[in-house]
Parts: structure tokens; sequence; C-alpha cells
């Protein structure tokens, strides 16, 4: 497993710093002067309670030796500008992560008790997150803390949809968000974190899942929650949907496939302690028209037909074909059924049925009339309600995991 | 008479028992090279899957999205490298065979061995230009489902024919078959096709293209409404 390099200057700036309780890290360039005097008002506002911790806030700065701003501010809390990897713009995704991974390789170098990972627009860099999450790590003994955005019905869709299901009824914990801007990690995890997977790493898709790593190599260390009250404004112009999704999804699948000799052995999930109190008044949003969802959905299964008889069951292609044919009002894709097509995608990532840029490219027309499906359903629905309804769905791909297990062991056995 | 006719079928006789005698080695040798040929094909292919995987080939092939292993979406690459070098042993093997028949001159002429690259290479491309039309085809429909083109499919199967009408022309030029016509008819098919385009964007469509630029002067600046969708 490589860990991300620390260069020879951001070294030099370790040594002079030398230890620290807690690392604050962004995951993204910022302005340097915004971050020092948040920093600043942070440690005010956090104020006696932490005097005995000493805090080093790290970003990733394009140029250090111009950033090459002073180390120590003062005595509870240092500045600690580093070299951001290498990477390509296009992947928003797997630029964060690598900036994740310096963070926590410079908290493992500088022996830190807590990292905390914060996204690059700084919404969560505010004392209140802070604080849950040191608490979550130093008071509650949490290897690692994920957060709870109190995100409306209709955000975060692909990870409500995929992601948080799958990672739920693969390794067993019941994240909210495993593909979070922020969390937080104890120091024996940030090496370990801070390492990419052979496999990911040379499949060029090297997202961070820490629930992921946790659950698999850490499966003792218990893993915890904060509501915290920010919402991340994701740049959405210039990313096209499924090449978002098509990251996103080849990822976790890439992990799934080098992971499967733990999630196998996986039943059912626990709950994770929960800490923070969560935002009661979401805007329910208004109805959305989902008409155009369908008619994506529509659009693929009439084109890709051919594409997605390689890679679903019969079984599943008769309901889609079913599915074509209910009227807009009648159109709801069952939980089961999604659970499935999604677990049908990823056996055939691992097999390579067909080519994986094809693959990828396939499920989004699949996902858009899932979303069609969900965004109807739950438009009646208080956010509450909708959380509720969203249990249900997890729950849902929890037992169809067998189906996953016996077509993941016997891919070539009769599958109707 | 009937002394001459018993002695020309001996003759006869003789001359064939002749012919047989002088192929039979070389039908044993061909058989003895191409069975040899075999067994090394199939013990270096073995040989070089193995050395492969044990480097990691195809993880290292697998980097990327125009990786090798996209290609060969069935076999990984390290199988496709030991088939590859097993085939080659296999035509080695007919080659070799074909000439230790020791009469090239009249069963296998040398013209046909002269032509084996030929077809060899001509059935490489008939490969690589239908795998290349399925995956840009594939490529060409799924990203046109994306972007909710409606005719994703029909342009999917221009570019499949495109490429294969492409490949077949490449193909009867390596065999060096038809000449010059296959060139002629080749151009005047693509210089017919664009310029059946052209005439028909140009003079079909040109009521519709001057009502569409209009309509799109004439529509009032619409301000972008914000995404009551958010997938990420």
């Amino acid at each position: 497993m490589a860990a991300v390099e620390i260069t020879e200057e951001t070294k030099q700036q370790v040594e002079r710093i030398g230890s620290a309780d807690v690392v604050v890290g962004i995951a993204g360039t910022v302005s340097p002067e915004e971050l020092r005097a948040r920093a600043g008002h942070i440690m005010q506002e956090l104020g006696s309670g932490v005097s005995s911790l000493r805090f080093v806030f790290a970003w990733p700065a394009p140029e250090p030796a111009a950033e090459a701003a002073p180390a120590a501010e003062d005595s509870t809390f240092a500045m600690l500008p580093f070299s951001p990897p290498a990477l390509s713009a296009a992947e928003f995704w797997a630029g964060v992560s690598a900036n994740q991974r310096a963070v926590l390789n410079l908290a493992a170098s500088l022996n830190a008790r807590v990292c905390i990972v914060l996204g690059p627009d700084l919404a969560a860099l505010d004392a209140h997150s802070i604080q849950l999450f040191a608490y979550a790590i130093l008071e509650r003994q949490c290897g690692l803390a994920i957060p709870v955005y109190p995100v409306a019905k209709y955000d975060g869709l692909i990870n409500s949809g995929i992601l948080s299901p799958l990672s739920r009824a693969l390794y067993g914990r019941r994240v909210r968000n495993p593909l979070a801007f922020d969390f937080a990690a104890s120091g024996a995890l940030c090496a370990p974190l801070a390492r990419v997977s052979p496999s990911a790493e040379t499949a060029g898709n090297a997202l961070l899942w820490p629930v992921t790593i946790a659950a698999t190599q850490f499966p003792q260390v218990p893993v915890g929650q904060v509501h915290i009250g920010v919402q991340h404004k994701v740049a959405t112009e210039g990313l096209e949907l499924s090449a978002v999704l098509g990251q996103l999804t080849g990822s976790i699948f890439q992990e799934m496939d080098a992971c499967a000799s733990h999630w196998q052995r996986i039943r059912g999930s626990q709950a994770t302690p929960t800490w923070g109190n969560g935002s009661e008044n979401q805007p329910d949003g208004q109805a959305i028209d989902a008409q155009p969802l369908l008619d994506s959905f529509l659009l693929g299964s009439k084109s890709l037909d051919e594409v997605w008889r390689l890679l679903l069951p019969p079984n599943t292609l008769l309901e889609l074909k079913r599915l074509t044919r209910a009227t807009p009002d009648q159109f709801r894709i069952p939980d089961d059924v999604w659970a499935s097509i999604v677990y049908d995608f990823a056996l055939a990532y691992r097999l390579r049925t067909i080519s994986r840029v094809h693959l990828l490219g396939a499920l989004t027309p699949l996902y858009l009339g899932w979303v069609a499906s969900w965004v109807r359903e739950v438009s009646n629905l208080n956010s509450a309600a909708a959380e509720q309804r969203f249990e249900q769905f997890a729950r849902a791909w929890e037992e169809k995991k067998p189906y996953l297990l016996s077509r993941w062991r016997w891919p070539d056995r009769f599958n109707p | 008479m009937w002394q001459q006719v018993e002695q020309s079928l001996h003759l006869s006789m003789g001359r064939v028992m002749n012919q047989i005698a002088t192929l039979l080695p070389g039908i044993l040798a061909f058989i003895v090279a191409f069975l040899f040929f075999l067994l090394v094909g199939w013990l270096l292919s073995l040989l070089v899957t193995r050395i492969l995987s044990a480097l990691r080939f195809d993880e290292r092939m697998g980097r990327g999205a125009h990786a090798m292993a996209e290609w060969s979406p069935r076999a990984t690459p390290s199988l496709l490298v030991g088939r590859i070098v097993f085939w080659c042993f296999v035509i080695a093997g007919v080659v070799v065979g074909g000439s230790a028949l020791g009469t090239s001159e009249h069963i296998v002429s040398g013209w046909m061995l002269g032509y084996v690259p030929r077809v060899v290479g001509a059935a490489i491309l008939l490969l690589a230009g239908n795998v290349l039309a399925r995956f840009v085809s594939r490529s060409v429909l799924i990203t046109g489902v994306n972007l909710n083109l409606s005719y994703a499919r029909l342009l999917s199967m221009g570019v499949r024919w495109m490429i294969l009408v492409l490949t077949g022309a490449m193909v009867l030029d390596h065999l060096a078959l038809g000449g010059a016509i296959v060139e002629l008819g080749f151009g005047i098919l693509f210089g017919g096709i664009v310029f059946a385009l052209s005439l028909a964007v140009g003079l079909g469509s040109r009521d519709l293209v001057s009502r569409s630029l209009e309509r799109e002067a004439a529509r009032p600046v619409e301000v972008a409404q914000p995404e009551k969708i958010h997938h990420f």
C-alpha cells in the first residue's frame, strides 16, 4: 500500500511544529488569510475547554514557499501549509480524496490524537463541528466520526440511492454518508486511512472510503456519527452526471471487489451511535416534475436494451419492461429490484462482462429511473418521514444481500 | 494392343506411386512440424501467461479508461497475449510444415506461401476493425443516451457500419483484391454519403434551419432556474 508522499518543505514544517493533539486539515485549496482568521476565531470560541490541546490547521497550498506563513501563531494552535498531491482537475472526488489522505498523513507524522478533515468550502469549519468531532473521538473513544448532514429529501441522491445503502448492506455499519467531505479519525487510524490500496491505485480510482477501511481492517473500532448543521455547496458546473456517477459507483465497486472476503462474512447491520442535534425543520421542498427523468429512463430502456441484456437477469429485464409500460403515476421501481440491479452491475464490474466504462455509463438511465420513482414517492412526505422511508429502503438492500452473495460466489449458476 | 495398354497403365501407376512415395515423407514432415509448433506454442503461451500473471500484467493493464483490458472484456489481458503467442506458432507451424512438404512448386505454390502474411494481416485487420466497431458504436450509443439524444441508436449504428465498411475496404486492399476498384468504390461511397448529407442540410433542410435560427434569435433570454434535484 502506498502512502501519500510528504515533500521536503512540508517535512521541515512538520519538524518545526513537532507534535499536535488535534489536526484540522482542509481537503482543498483555500485562502490562507481566511483560514487563519477563522482558525483564530474558532480557538477563541472553544476557549479554555481546549486550552490543554495543541491544534494544527493544515491546508494545501499550491506554492508552499510563498505561503510559508508563520508556523506558530500562538501557543495553542499552528498553521501548516502542505504541497497538494498532483491531480487531474477533471476528477473532483479523486482530488478531494487525495487531499484528505495528505491531511491524514500529516496528522500521523505529527502523532495527533485526532485528525479532523474538512471540505474545501470551509462550511464545516466552525467551533461546534470541531467540538463534536473531537468529542466523538476523544471522549467517546470512536475510531471514526462521520457527519450527518441536514440534507433535504431531494439532495445527495447518488448517496441515498446507491452509496449509503450499498455500504451499509456490505459492511454492516449504518452510516448515512460513507463518502463524506468531512470526517474525523483517531490517531491510530490516520496512517491506515492515508494509504491507497493497491487495487484502487491500479484502477486509477482511489477515492477514500473511511468506513470501508474501518469496517474491514479495524472491525473492533467503533464508528460514530455526528450531526453537523452544514450544507456543502458542490460546484456542479462542468460536472456531467454520468461521469460523476461512473466515478463514484466505479470506486465503490472497486472497493467491493477488493474487500469481498470481508463483506461476505457480514450479515445485517449495526446501529451507529450518533451525537449532536439533527436539524428538525428541514424545508420539505416543492413537488418535482419527474417527467424528464422518466423520459431519460424510457430512452435508455429503448436504446440500451442490448447492453442491459448482458448485465441483468431475465427477471429484472422483465420488471424493467413492465415499468416502461406503466403510466407515469404508476411508475415505481421496487426497492428490492433497484438493489438487485446495483448488485448485478457490481458483479458485472467484477467479471468485466463488458467494458467497465460502458457498464458504468449504462447505469445512468437506470439511476434516473430510480430518481424519478423516488422523488415521486417522497414528494408528499416531510423530511423526517422521508428519512424513515430511506431506512426502509436501506433494509431492503440488506435483505437482498443473500442474492448478491449467491451471484458473487456462483456467477455462472442459472439465474432466472 | 492389349500389351501396350497394360504397359501404359503400368507406367501411369508407377508414376502415381512414385508421386505418392515422394509426397508421403513430406506429409509426415508437415504433420511433425505442425505438431511440434503446436506443442511449442502451447507451452510458450502457458509460460507467457504465467509470467505475465506473476508480473501483475492484468492489474497494470487495467489502469485508465483506455486500458487493454477494456478491449478484451471476457479474457484477461495476459490470457489474450498468451493466445496471440499460441496462434502465431500455429500459423508458423502451417507455413514451415508447408515448406517442408518439399513440393511447394506443385502443391503449395510459392505464391500461396507469399500470400500467407497478407492473409494474416487481413485477418488481424478484420478482427481489430470488428472490435473497434463494437467498442466505438457502444460508446456512441451510451454517450448518446446519456445526452438524451433520441437518435442515439441510429447514430451508433451509423458509426458501426462506417467503421465496418472502412475495415472491409482496408482488408480488400491489404489482400490486393479488386485493385483500384476498391479504392474507387470506397471513395465514391464515402464521397456520396458526405455529398448527400450536404445536399440534405443545404437544400432539403434550408427552410427548417432558417426557421430554427429565427426562433432562436426571437427567443427571450431565459433565466436559469435553480436545480431542485441534487445528485451529489
